[in-house]
C-alpha cells in the first residue's frame, strides 16, 4: 500500500518539476519594470510613511509594484525576497530586521542578478552586494542638539540633559547617540548630561527609564529622544512628574527628537516640542528608486547613499512642512 | 473503497495535484524551477520536524516543544562556533561538532518531554507546553536576545545547499519510515496509540516507547535546528517561533491521526507538500501575512476535521 | 392475574444477534406489592431491568403500566411513568453536595437563581424518609457506601415514584447497613411503594418481598407467593437446566508438576491472604460474583495491579523464579498471558487492524536487533489463525471492530498463542460470544492444556467452569474459600459457597 503511494508522491514532484519552465513567466510586456519591496514591519508611523513614499515614486514612473510584509520574522522575509526572485522582478527594495539577518537575502539576489537596495537599514559589512540608503544619523542627530543647545544657552544657567537611547544594536541608534554626544561636547560649560536611558526602541522601558531619570534628576531641563515614536511614552512620564509645558510657559524642558513624525510635529506646532531632526523619506524614497533602476542599467552606484536630512524647528516648521512626512499623516491616536 | 482512499493519504497527495493545475496555471512563476527549488528547501526542515512529530502524535500525543528546541539549540550551536568569540571558532572540527552537540542536546529536551508524559504521567499537551515557554524564554534570555551570525562556511552549506539537505532528509524519513513500519518499535507505538491500556496488558512497555517517541521528535527538532540556522545563516532565540501550527498541521493534513495509532511517514510528506504548496503560490499572490496565515488555519481546520470524523467512524457510535 | 396490576409485563422477548435473552416473559407487580427477581448472572434479569427502563425496546410482548400501554423508548419515560431505578453502582457525583446529587436533573429556580434554602429543606425532608442524618450540604464523597446508597433512595423518592427498582443494592453494603436499609424499604413498602428487588442473597429476597420470580436463560421458571419457595428449592430453580453437551470432550491430564504459585497475595481492600497453586496440563477454575476480586486477582498476578504483601513465582528453565516485582513486559517474556474481562477496554485496539493486534505481543519472537521478520511473522499468524478458527473471510488488514465478538475474542487468544505461553490467565473467555465460538474456545482451553499449558479460568457461569475445570476454586469478600474437586463438582454447591447462603457447603 506504501510502495505505490511513495512512487506517485515522486513521480507528482518530477512531473511537477519537469513541467517547470527554467526561464521563468514570461513577462506579458518586456518593457514593464517590476520592483519587489519587502518591508520587516509597518508598526510605525515612520516605516508606513516610507512604504507609502517607495509606492508612489514607482507609480510615478509607472513601475510595477510586489509588496511584501514579514512582520518581523527573517526567515519569512528571506522566503519572500527568494518569491520575488521567482516572480523575475527586476529590483528589490528591502528594510531588513537587522544588519545580519538580510544577508541570505542579499546573497540570493547576488546569485539572480537582481538589484537590491536596502531602505534605511544598512547590512553589515559582508561580501554580499547591496546598495543603502540611509539618514545621515550623526549629522542630523547633531544638528538637532544644537539647537536644543542653543535654547538652553539663552536660560543663563547651566542646564541638565537627559538622552533617550534606541537600541545600541541598531546603527542608526549608535548614530544618533554619538550626534547627540558630539553636540555636548564644547558646550559643557552650558550643559551637564546627567541621564543616558535606555529604551531598546520599547515604548515600556523608555517610559520606565524616563520615570526613574525624573526622580533622580528633578531639575532636568533637557531632553533628547533618538526616536519620536518614543515621545508619547516621554510625555506621560513628564506630565507625571508635571513638567509637560509650552515653551513660553514657565518650567519648560527643552525636548528634541528625531524622524519628524506625526505626533513631533503636532507637539512643534503646540509649542511643547523645540526641534526634530527629519528623515526625508521622500528624498530616501527616490534614492532608493533611483538606486535600483542605476543598478538596473549598469551604472556604478555609491554603496552607501545619505540622506542630508534637515532640523524643523519653530521658526522654519511652516517652509518645511511640505518635505516633513510627518506634517502629512494623521498622527496615531 | 471510497474509504479506504479517505482513510489513506491518498486524498492529500490527490489534493497536491489538483492543487497545483488550480493554481499554477495563474499564479506567475509558480511552475518555475526556481520556485520547485525555493519550495523544496523551506519544505524539507519542515517535514525532518513533522517526522518527529508524526511518531509523537501516533502515540495519541503531542509535542508541542519542537519550535523551542529548534531554537535553542541554534543559538547554542551557533554560539560555539561563531567567529564572534565562539570557542570552537577556528577548529577545522567546529562543524561536527556543533551538530552533533545540537542533536544531543535534541535528544535530551526530549528525554525530558518523554519522561513528563510517560512517566510523571502529565497530558502531552501541557508538559510540552510548558518546556516550550520554559526553553524559548530560556533562548532568549541566555542570549539576551541577539542573534548569532559569523557561522564559518562549512556549517551554513549543510542547510543552505539543496543537495545536502535533501539527502540529511531523505536519510531521516527513510530510517523513521523502516522503524515505524519494520520494527517492534513501530509496532508498539501503534498499539500504544490504539489503546495504551490493551498494549500494557500486552507485555508491551508503553512508558519506554512513549519516552522513545519524545527522544525522536527532540532530535529531528535538533536536525531541522543544523539545517535552518544555517539557510538562515543565523543561531536565532526565535528561530521557527511561528512555525508550529505548519508542523502539527503538515502532520494532520497528510493523515496521521490527532487520536494516536495512526500516521505514516509518506503522509506527512504529502501533508507538508500540500501546505508549502499554498503557502509559496499565496506568497507568489504578494498576499499579506495576516491572509495566509487565515488560510492555511482553515486547511488545517479542515484536516483536523477529517481526522475527527474518520476517528468517529472508526469508533463506531460512541 | 391481577386484573389491577400496576405493571404488567405480558410475552415479553429479547435477542441480541439471534441469541434469544428474554423469552416470554410475563409478570406482574401489585400495587404495593414487592417482587423478588432472583436468578444466576446472564439470566436475563438486567436486560429485563432495561426494557422497563426504556434502554432497550423489546422484539415482541407489551408492558402495561396503570392500566395503559406503556412504551418507554428513553429512559426520561419510565422516570415520567414513575419507575425508579437504583442500579448497582451508584451514581452519584462525589464532587457535589447531596443535595445537588438529588436535584441535579430540577433544580429548583427562581429566574436564574437557584432557590438553596427550598433545595435544602426538600432534600432534609427526603434524607428524613430514608433515616439518614446527615446534612445536605455534605459532600457526597464523604459518605459511606450505605449512606451513599441512601442518598440514592432519596433522590429517587424525591419522583415521587409509583415502583421502585432496586438492582444488587447490598453488593458493597455492611451488615449494619443492610439492616438500616431493609428497615427504610420496609417503612417504604408500608406506605404503599411497589418494588421489583433483584438480588443474588435469597435471605434477603425471603426477608423483604411477597412474591419472587425465579428467571434462568431468559424465561420465567417460579413465580409465586415467597412462603412457598424453600431457599434450597429457589436455587435449584435458578441453575436446574439439565446439563446439556455444550462442551468438549476433556483430553488432558493434570500432574502435579508446578508451573505458577501464589503465596498469600494480599492488596487491603481488594484481595485477602490468596494461595493458589497451577500445574502443568492442568485448568483451575475461579467461581465467584462480581466484586469477589476474582479479576482483581488474575491482574495482580500478571502484574498489572500491585499488591502489598505475597509472592509469585512462575517456574522456568528448571526452577521457581520470584516475579512478584516485575513488570508486564516481563512477566509475557516467562510466559504469561491474560485475556481481560472487557475486551473493548483492554484486550484488543478496536480500531487497529488485525495484524497489528496479532502482532504486538508477540513482536519481540520475529524480530533481529529490533527489526520484524514480517514474513516469518506472516506465516505464524496464518497458522494461529487456523488454530483458533478465526473467520477465514477477514483480511489481516481489517479493523478489529468489524469482527463479531467470538472473533474478537479468537483474536485475543491468537495474539497469546503467537508467543507460545505457559501459564493463561482468562477472564470471561466466553462473554457475549454465541454458543458455537464458545465451544472453540473450550475446545481451545482442552487443546492448551494437553500440550502442557496452566490455564485458570474465571466465569461468572459455573456450568462453564464444571464443563472444563480439573478444579474449581469459589472466592467471596477477596478471600479463597472453597476448592472443588473435579470429583466434588457440584453447582448448588459452588453457587452457594459463592452466594455465601445460609446453607452449609461442603468442603
Amino acid at each position: 500500500m506504501i510502495r505505490p503511494y511513495a512512487t506517485t508522491l515522486i513521480l507528482m514532484f518530477t512531473v511537477y518539476c519537469l513541467g517547470c519552465n527554467s526561464k521563468g513567466p514570461s513577462a506579458s510586456d518586456p518593457n514593464q519594470i517590476t520592483v519587489g519591496v519587502a518591508f520587516e514591519t509597518l508598526q510605525t508611523e515612520y516605516w508606513v510613511a516610507g512604504f507609502d513614499a517607495i509606492k508612489s515614486e514607482l507609480a510615478s514612473r509607472d513601475i510595477a509594484v510586489l509588496e511584501a510584509i514579514a512582520d518581523g520574522d527573517p526567515n519569512r522575509q528571506l522566503q519572500q525576497v527568494k518569491n520575488f526572485i521567482t516572480r523575475r522582478v527586476n529590483g528589490i527594495i528591502l528594510v531588513p530586521k537587522d544588519a545580519k539577518s538580510c544577508i541570505p537575502a542579499i546573497r540570493a539576489a547576488n546569485a539572480a542578478n537582481i538589484p537590491i537596495v536596502l531602505f534605511n537599514r544598512p547590512a553589515s559589512e559582508t561580501d554580499a552586494k547591496s546598495v543603502a540608503v540611509q539618514a545621515n544619523n550623526f549629522e542630523i542627530s547633531k544638528e538637532t542638539v544644537s539647537f536644543l543647545i542653543e535654547q538652553a544657552r539663552k536660560s543663563g544657567t547651566k542646564t541638565k540633559a537627559m538622552i533617550v537611547l534606541g537600541d545600541l544594536g541598531d546603527i542608526n541608534a549608535v548614530g544618533r547617540r554619538d550626534g547627540f554626544e558630539a553636540a555636548v561636547q564644547g558646550n559643557e560649560e552650558f550643559i551637564e548630561v546627567v541621564a543616558r536611558v535606555p529604551s531598546e526602541w520599547n515604548q515600556e522601558k523608555a517610559q520606565a527609564g524616563v520615570v526613574n531619570a525624573l526622580q533622580a534628576n528633578p531639575d532636568i531641563g533637557l531632553i533628547f529622544t533618538s526616536s519620536d515614536f518614543l515621545l508619547p511614552s516621554i510625555i506621560s512620564a513628564l506630565k507625571a512628574a508635571n513638567k509637560y509645558h509650552k515653551f513660553n510657559e514657565p518650567g519648560h524642558v527643552i525636548m528634541g527628537g528625531f524622524d519628524g513624525d506625526a505626533t513631533a510635529y503636532q507637539m512643534l506646532r503646540d509649542g511643547y516640542l523645540d526641534a526634530t531632526g527629519v528623515q526625508d523619506v521622500y528624498f530616501e524614497a527616490k534614492a532608493s528608486v533611483q538606486a535600483v533602476l542605476d543598478m538596473r542599467d549598469g551604472k556604478d552606484v555609491e554603496p552607501l547613499i545619505q540622506d542630508p536630512g534637515f532640523v524643523i524647528h519653530r521658526d522654519n516648521m511652516e517652509e518645511k512642512a511640505a518635505s516633513t512626512w510627518g506634517a502629512n499623516v494623521q498622527p496615531a491616536n | 473503497m471510497v474509504s479506504r482512499f479517505v482513510h489513506s493519504g491518498y486524498l492529500t497527495l490527490l489534493l497536491c495535484g489538483v492543487y497545483c493545475l488550480a493554481v499554477g496555471t495563474w499564479v506567475p512563476g509558480f511552475f518555475t524551477l526556481e520556485n520547485a527549488h525555493n519550495v523544496l528547501l523551506a519544505l524539507l526542515p519542515l517535514l525532518v520536524v513533522a517526522t518527529g512529530q508524526t511518531v509523537v502524535l501516533m502515540t495519541a500525543g503531542i509535542d508541542l516543544s519542537v519550535t523551542s528546541i529548534i531554537a535553542i539549540t541554534s543559538v547554542i550551536g551557533a554560539q560555539l562556533i561563531t567567529s564572534d568569540g565562539g570557542p570552537l571558532a577556528e577548529n577545522w572540527l567546529a562543524t561536527p561538532i556543533a551538530a552533533i552537540a545540537m542533536l544531543c542536546l535534541g535528544v535530551g529536551l526530549g528525554l525530558a518531554n518523554g519522561i513528563c508524559v510517560a512517566v510523571l504521567k502529565m497530558p502531552a499537551f501541557i508538559a510540552t507546553l510548558t518546556s516550550m515557554m520554559f526553553l524559548s524564554g530560556l533562548a532568549i534570555w541566555w542570549t539576551q536576545s541577539e542573534q548569532i551570525y559569523n557561522l564559518p562556511r562549512s556549517f551554513l552549506s549543510i542547510g543552505n545547499q539543496l543537495g545536502s539537505v535533501l539527502l540529511i532528509t531523505i536519510l531521516l524519513t527513510g530510517s523513521v519510515h523502516f522503524l515505524i513500519n519494520r520494527t517492534l518499535f513501530g509496532m508498539r507505538l501503534r498499539a500504544v496509540g490504539h489503546n495504551p491500556l490493551a498494549a500494557r496488558t500486552s507485555g508491551v512497555p508503553v512508558s519506554k516507547t512513549i519516552v522513545w517517541a519524545y527522544v525522536l521528535s527532540g532530535f529531528t527538532a535538533a536536525l531541522a535546528s543544523v539545517l535552518i540556522t544555517g539557510q538562515l545563516e543565523t543561531g536565532s532565540p526565535v528561530q521557527w517561533e511561528n512555525n508550529l501550527l505548519d508542523i502539527v498541521g503538515a502532520t494532520v493534513i497528510g493523515g496521521t491521526s490527532l487520536y494516536g495509532g495512526r500516521g505514516s511517514v509518506i503522509w506527512t510528506a504529502s501533508g507538508v507538500l500540500l501546505l508549502s504548496l499554498i503557502d509559496s503560490s499565496l506568497n507568489l499572490l504578494s498576499l499579506s501575512h495576516f491572509t495566509i496565515m487565515m488560510i492555511k488555519g482553515a486547511v488545517i481546520l479542515l484536516a483536523a476535521l477529517l481526522d475527527t470524523l474518520r476517528y468517529r467512524v472508526n469508533e463506531g457510535n460512541h | 392475574m391481577q386484573t389491577n396490576s400496576l405493571l404488567e409485563l405480558s410475552q415479553i422477548s429479547k435477542g441480541f444477534f439471534g441469541i434469544p435473552v428474554l423469552e416470554q416473559v410475563t409478570l406482574s407487580v401489585a400495587p404495593g406489592q414487592s417482587l423478588g427477581l432472583v436468578g444466576e448472572n446472564g439470566a436475563g434479569k438486567s436486560t429485563l431491568m432495561n426494557i422497563l427502563g426504556g434502554n432497550i425496546q423489546p422484539d415482541s410482548g407489551s408492558m402495561n403500566w396503570t392500566g395503559s400501554a406503556y412504551r418507554p423508548h428513553w429512559p426520561r419515560d419510565a422516570e415520567a411513568a414513575g419507575i425508579a431505578f437504583i442500579h448497582q453502582e451508584l451514581n452519584l457525583f462525589p464532587n457535589l453536595n447531596v443535595a445537588e446529587n438529588i436535584f441535579l436533573a430540577d433544580f429548583p429556580c427562581r429566574g436564574f437563581w437557584i432557590r438553596r434554602l427550598e433545595m435544602f429543606r426538600r432534600t432534609k425532608e427526603l434524607l428524613g424518609q430514608v433515616g439518614l442524618a446527615v446534612s445536605p450540604q455534605t459532600p457526597v464523597v464523604n459518605l459511606t457506601a450505605g449512606e451513599k446508597q441512601l442518598v440514592e433512595i432519596a433522590k429517587a423518592l424525591h419522583r415521587q415514584p409509583k415502583l421502585l427498582i432496586l438492582d444488587e443494592p447490598t453488593t458493597s453494603l455492611s451488615e449494619r447497613e443492610i439492616v438500616h436499609l431493609f428497615k427504610v424499604l420496609r417503612a417504604l413498602q408500608q406506605q404503599g411503594m411497589a418494588m421489583i428487588y433483584i438480588s443474588h442473597v435469597l435471605q434477603h429476597v425471603q426477608q423483604l418481598c411477597s412474591t419472587v420470580a425465579v428467571l434462568r436463560d431468559g424465561s420465567i421458571v417460579g413465580h409465586g407467593p415467597v412462603e412457598h419457595f424453600s431457599p434450597g428449592q429457589l436455587v435449584a430453580l435458578m441453575v436446574g437446566r439439565e446439563l446439556e453437551q455444550h462442551f468438549p470432550r476433556i483430553e488432558h491430564q493434570p500432574t502435579d508438576r508446578l508451573l505458577l504459585r501464589a503465596e498469600a497475595l494480599s492488596q487491603p481492600g481488594v484481595i485477602e491472604n490468596v494461595s493458589l497453586a497451577v500445574h502443568e496440563h492442568e485448568v483451575i477454575g475461579i467461581a465467584g460474583l462480581m466484586g469477589s476480586g476474582r479479576t482483581e486477582m488474575a491482574r495482580i498476578l500478571f502484574g498489572l495491579d500491585s499488591c502489598s504483601s505475597g509472592r509469585v513465582s512462575v517456574y522456568r528453565a528448571g526452577e521457581m523464579i520470584e516475579i512478584t516485582k516485575l513488570p508486564v513486559s516481563k512477566r509475557v517474556q516467562v510466559g504469561m498471558a491474560l485475556l481481560t474481562e472487557s475486551r473493548r477496554d483492554d484486550g484488543l485496539c478496536m480500531s487497529a487492524s488485525i495484524d497489528e493486534n496479532l502482532g504486538v505481543v508477540a513482536g519481540a519472537r520475529f524480530t533481529v536487533r529490533g527489526v520484524l521478520n514480517k514474513s516469518l511473522l506472516r506465516s505464524s499468524i496464518n497458522r494461529t489463525r487456523e488454530a483458533v478458527r478465526l473467520t477465514p473471510t477477514a483480511s489481516g488488514r481489517q479493523a478489529v471492530r468489524t469482527l463479531s465478538g467470538g472473533n474478537q475474542q479468537k483474536v485475543v487468544l491468537a495474539k497469546w498463542l503467537l508467543n507460545e505461553p505457559r501459564i493463561l490467565i482468562l477472564d470471561e473467555p466466553t462473554r457475549g460470544i454465541d454458543v458455537g465460538a464458545k465451544f472453540e474456545i473450550y475446545r481451545l482451553i482442552d487443546e492448551l492444556a494437553c500440550k502442557g499449558a496452566g490455564i485458570i479460568i474465571i466465569s461468572s457461569e459455573i456450568e462453564e467452569l464444571i464443563g472444563t475445570c480439573d478444579r474449581i476454586i469459589v472466592m467471596r469478600k477477596g478471600e479463597i474459600t472453597n476448592s472443588f474437586d473435579r470429583s466434588h463438582f457440584d453447582r448448588e454447591a459452588i453457587l452457594n459457597a459463592a452466594l455465601h447462603s445460609i446453607e452449609q457447603v461442603p468442603a
